[in-house]
Formats: structure tokens, C-alpha cells, sequence
């Protein structure tokens, strides 16, 4: 059954604009990282841009290779928090928002199939665009020939990438949640916004490594070395938002009063 | 043998909060008969049909479709329902085939299903267009088609001719008889238009404030409606007298326009004429009528 339910869930995508916009925005990113590190290679040019060249030294950038994949990881990890909800407020969200959700709720088919073929979906989706963005920032680097490539440096960091990538992954059957209880694109945007700003003061004030929208950055390095500021049990609280967020997510297909 | 019960509601209630959207609505539909389910806006209509779906959890009582008990969440005799509520709703980046083909690989139908659905509703001209760049009437047709794409046992509809053109109406109550009649589909079908559900329903539930306050075959409904003689006449007062006098006719009442109303001796409608004619009054308007359908539904829920 979870063939059938994926086959439909893969059509509903097609001619969606958001596919493009969300790969369109993600490709921003390895242009931007590279556009720093040509910065941080030619301090003169740097220097005639003028905030763009004194912020890049600022953060005190080198341009390598292993400089660049830490830059592309930071930016998949917190481009990619923003991205994935997008991505799970429209699937989920849209069935609400055009009316359909009552159509498909009344089909024969379990509800639970829904919910987690719309998981899958959002995480091929995002499995893609990260592969992209690797492929793009491969490029970037190497039209830019930056200095210190190995290739143990590229699968390590690349591993890293792909890794952040799937630990934000696990937040997002909680923006699901938010989207099915509150039938729609606004209340689950708001969320984000609200878990990220959430994520930010805890972050600051020291309790990050317990709270799951500051420890995917603070993975990716944004806060130092990643794993080295994480507690043992900062993956554990990720991958029980996780499975809360599904339970959630199928609770309320399933039980919950569709009244829209 | 008694026919089979296909929808069955017992007792059902549903509450939010102190609002009580339905309250203790008992229902039987037979099979292959056509079920009008008549009511005004916010009677409880559209609150029974997600109940008839389980897409909403009744506070009390019960439901059943085809023998079986629905829940939230038991999808098991959906396969044999077809159904469309409130709103037509499509996936608006999708055309009307591909929208068909997500309800033909949910249902698991054949392929031919999708062309045959689209036949049905005549969708052909419009089959590869975005269903987001349909008019009103062709979503409400795209629906209806996804609801009878999977050849149902029971069609579940809410306001079915909402937004199509009155030759659309026509059409779709033909479709609706012929399924009926042909293919023993039940229909059962809501609507906040008397005239609609007189058409086609073989039995009429009225609902207000969320309880069935009248059931009764669409015949049934006729013969509750009042009939009347409407007369014209030169002058009203001698007239009355005169019934009085020579019919022994008391129940008369007298209209806006000058006219009167005769609420008996129905019968003697020629006796009626010959009296009034034969004292010299000038008679001309005579003729036998039934309270309309609209004014006796308006009646029953305290509309008029």
C-alpha cells in the first residue's frame, strides 16, 4: 500500500513551482560560499567590494577546500532547517489549504500511509537537493582551484553534509504536525520561525545541546566544532522529536475531527 | 423481505462545545433508493455526511454503512463509497486526468476507469486541463467524477449541483437516476434546495437545528403540502357570502392582490364557478393549487 499512497503523493508534485524555487534556493548557497572564498583568496579585489570584502575577513575565512565543505555544511544545516520545513508545510500543508485533505481522508486506505508517504517525499525531495548542492559546490571549488583538496577531506565532509542533512530531517514531522493541526501553510511557517528564534537563545544561553532547533546547527558547527559542544544525549533528543512527530502526525490524521 | 438498510444512523449526535450541530439524528436509507437529506444552511447536513465518512467522530450514537460500524480511521468500507463533500476541491497544479488517477491508484481501479469517469461527467474537452484553470461547474463535475470513478455501492453527496449551470443540474440528475436504477447505487445527497431534492429523491429527511424532523416519501410530501382554489372574482365580499351561503363554505381567506383563497370544497371546483358566475359576479381567475414544496419545507423550519 505505501507504493500506491507514494505513487500519488510523487504526482501531486508535478509541475509544482515550490520544486524549483526550493532547488533554486539551495543552489544559492554553494554561489554564495564560493563567492566568500574568492573573497578570502583575493583580499586586494575583497578589499574594492568594500563591507562584503571587511566582513569576510572578519570571519577570519581561509580559502581551502576544507574551509569551503565547513562553510557549504553550515549553510545546507541552517538553509537547510528553513528549506525542509518549506518543503513539509507544503506537503502536508496543501492538502488544507486546497481543500483536498477531506478527499483524501476519506479513502480507503489507512490514513497512517499518508502521513508517512508524505515523510518519504519530503525526504527524497531534500536528499536531492542536498546531493545538488554538493555536486554545485564541487564545481564551485573547483572553478575557483581552491587549494588543499584531498579526497578523503571531500567523503569526510561530504559524510558530514549529507549527516546534518538527515538529523534536520528528523525535526520534520513536527513542522508536519503543526501543519495537519492547523490545517494549513501560516500556523506551521510560524512555527519555524518561532523553534529558530527558540533555537538561537538557547543556543546563546548555554541549554542548546538539549534543544533540537539549536543542536542541528551547533552539528554543523556553528557553534565550534560540532560534535565536541553536543552532550551524548543531543542526537537522542533529535530522534525522539522525531518519533513524537510522527506519532503526532498520525494521531491527527487518523483520530482527529477533519472539519475543514 | 424488508430492503436492505445501506446507511443507517442511530442515535448520533454531535456536539462542539454547547453548539449541537447534530442532535440524536436517526437515519435508514435503502438501498438503491435516492436519499434527499434536506435542510437550510447550518442545519447539520454537511456534520452527518463527514460522519457517514468518518472524517468526523460523532459524540454520541452510531453510525453504519453497508453493515459496518465507521470510525475515524477504519477506511475499510470506503472502497464501496463514493463521495463529495461540501466544497468541489482538486489538486490545482494536476489535470482532471491526473487528479482522476490519484483517486484510481488509491481505489486500485483499472486504468479505463479514469476515461470512463471522465465520460460520465463529459469532462473529454477539459481532460488534460489543470483542474486550477477549471470553471466552478467543471470542479463540482471533476468531483463528482472522483466520486464515481471507483464504481460505488453508495454515493455520498453534499449540495452535488452547487455551481453547475441549470443544464448541469438536469444532466447530473439524470446520471444520478440512471445509477440508481441501473447500477442499484444508493444515493444519498444533501441539499438546501427543496426544488432540487423534489426532483430526484425517492424519499425526503428534513433536518433543522441538527434534528430529522420530517421523513416521508416525496409523494407523501405532496400530499402534506396544502391545496387550495385561488379565485378571482368582481367582488370578493359577495363571493365569500355566497360560498357561505349556497356551498356551505366557511374556510376562505383573502390575498394581497384582492383575491381569495379557498381551503375547501376542493372537489367542487365547476360548483364553485357555477355559483359565482350564476349570481352575476365576473369571474377570472379560477384554478386549483398546491402550497409550494419551498413554503411547506419553510414551514416545518420555521423559516416563513
Amino acid at each position: 500500500m505505501l507504493g500506491q499512497v507514494l505513487a500519488t503523493e510523487l504526482l501531486k508534485l508535478r509541475r509544482s513551482r515550490i520544486t524549483w524555487i526550493s532547488w533554486l534556493a539551495f543552489s544559492v548557497m554553494p554561489l554564495a560560499g564560493g563567492l566568500f572564498m574568492w573573497i578570502a583568496k583575493e583580499p586586494g579585489r575583497a578589499a574594492r567590494l568594500g563591507l562584503m570584502g571587511q566582513k569576510a575577513r572578519i570571519a577570519g575565512l581561509t580559502a581551502d577546500w576544507a574551509s569551503y565543505f565547513a562553510l557549504l555544511n553550515q549553510e545546507a544545516c541552517v538553509g537547510g532547517m528553513v528549506l525542509l520545513s518549506i518543503i513539509a508545510v507544503y506537503v502536508f500543508g496543501r492538502e488544507f489549504a486546497d481543500g483536498t485533505a477531506k478527499n483524501m481522508l476519506s479513502q480507503p486506505v489507512g490514513r497512517h500511509w499518508f502521513a508517512v508517504a508524505k515523510l518519504v517525499v519530503v525526504l527524497a525531495w531534500f536528499a536531492l537537493l542536498t546531493v545538488s548542492l554538493v555536486g554545485e559546490g564541487l564545481l564551485v571549488g573547483a572553478l575557483l582551484d581552491l587549494p588543499g583538496f584531498s579526497a578523503p577531506l571531500a567523503v569526510s565532509s561530504i559524510g558530514d553534509i549529507l549527516f546534518s542533512g538527515l538529523v534536520g530531517f528528523l525535526l520534520v514531522p513536527v513542522v508536519a504536525w503543526i501543519a495537519t493541526l492547523g490545517r494549513g501553510y501560516l500556523p506551521p511557517i510560524g512555527f519555524t520561525i518561532f523553534m529558530l528564534v527558540l533555537g538561537n537563545v538557547f543556543g546563546a544561553t548555554g541549554w542548546g545541546k538539549w534543544f533540537p532547533w539549536s543542536i542541528i546547527p551547533m552539528l554543523a558547527g556553528m557553534a565550534g566544532p560540532g560534535v565536541e559542544v553536543l552532550a551524548p544525549g543531543s542526537l537522542v533528543v533529535v530522534g525522539l522529536t522525531f518519533a513524537a512527530g510522527v506519532a503526532a502526525t498520525i494521531w491527527q490524521l487518523r483520530w482527529a475531527d477533519n472539519t475543514q | 423481505m424488508p430492503p436492505e438498510t445501506v446507511i443507517s444512523t442511530q442515535g448520533v449526535s454531535k456536539h462542539y462545545r454547547e453548539v449541537r450541530a447534530v442532535d440524536g439524528l436517526d437515519l435508514d436509507v435503502r438501498r438503491g433508493e435516492i436519499y434527499g437529506f434536506l435542510g437550510r444552511n447550518g442545519a447539520g447536513k454537511t456534520t452527518t455526511i463527514r460522519m457517514l465518512l468518518g472524517l468526523v467522530r460523532p459524540t454520541s450514537g452510531r453510525v453504519t454503512v453497508l453493515g459496518r460500524h465507521v470510525r475515524p480511521g477504519d477506511q475499510g468500507v470506503l472502497s464501496r463509497v463514493g463521495s463529495l463533500v461540501e466544497t468541489a476541491s482538486a489538486y490545482p497544479n494536476l489535470t482532471v486526468r491526473e487528479n482522476l488517477d490519484i483517486q484510481r491508484r488509491l481505489t486500485g481501479s483499472p486504468r479505463e476507469a479514469i476515461a470512463e469517469a471522465v465520460a460520465l461527467l463529459r469532462l473529454e474537452e477539459y481532460a488534460d486541463r489543470r483542474a486550477g484553470r477549471l470553471s466552478l461547474g467543471n470542479k463540482q463535475r471533476l468531483s463528482l467524477a472522483r466520486a464515481l470513478l471507483h464504481r460505488p455501492e453508495v454515493l455520498v453527496l453534499d449540495e452535488p449541483a452547487n455551481a453547475l449551470d441549470p443544464a448541469g443540474i438536469v444532466e447530473i440528475r439524470g446520471l444520478l437516476r440512471r445509477l440508481a436504477t441501473e447500477r442499484g447505487v444508493t444515493v444519498f445527497m444533501s441539499s438546501h434546495i427543496l426544488a432540487e431534492v423534489a426532483h430526484l429523491a425517492d424519499r425526503i429527511g428534513i433536518v433543522h437545528a441538527g434534528r430529522l424532523i420530517e421523513e416521508l416519501e416525496l409523494e407523501a410530501l405532496r400530499a402534506a403540502a396544502r391545496s387550495h382554489v385561488e379565485v378571482t372574482v368582481s367582488n370578493p365580499d359577495r363571493a365569500v357570502a355566497l360560498l357561505a351561503e349556497k356551498m356551505g363554505i366557511s374556510r376562505v381567506s383573502r390575498t394581497a392582490e384582492g383575491g381569495l383563497r379557498v381551503f375547501e370544497g376542493l372537489e367542487r371546483i365547476a360548483e364553485i364557478a357555477r355559483v359565482l358566475v350564476g349570481d352575476g359576479l365576473e369571474l377570472t381567475r379560477l384554478c386549483a393549487s398546491e402550497e409550494d414544496l419551498e413554503a411547506h419545507f419553510m414551514r416545518l423550519t420555521g423559516g416563513a
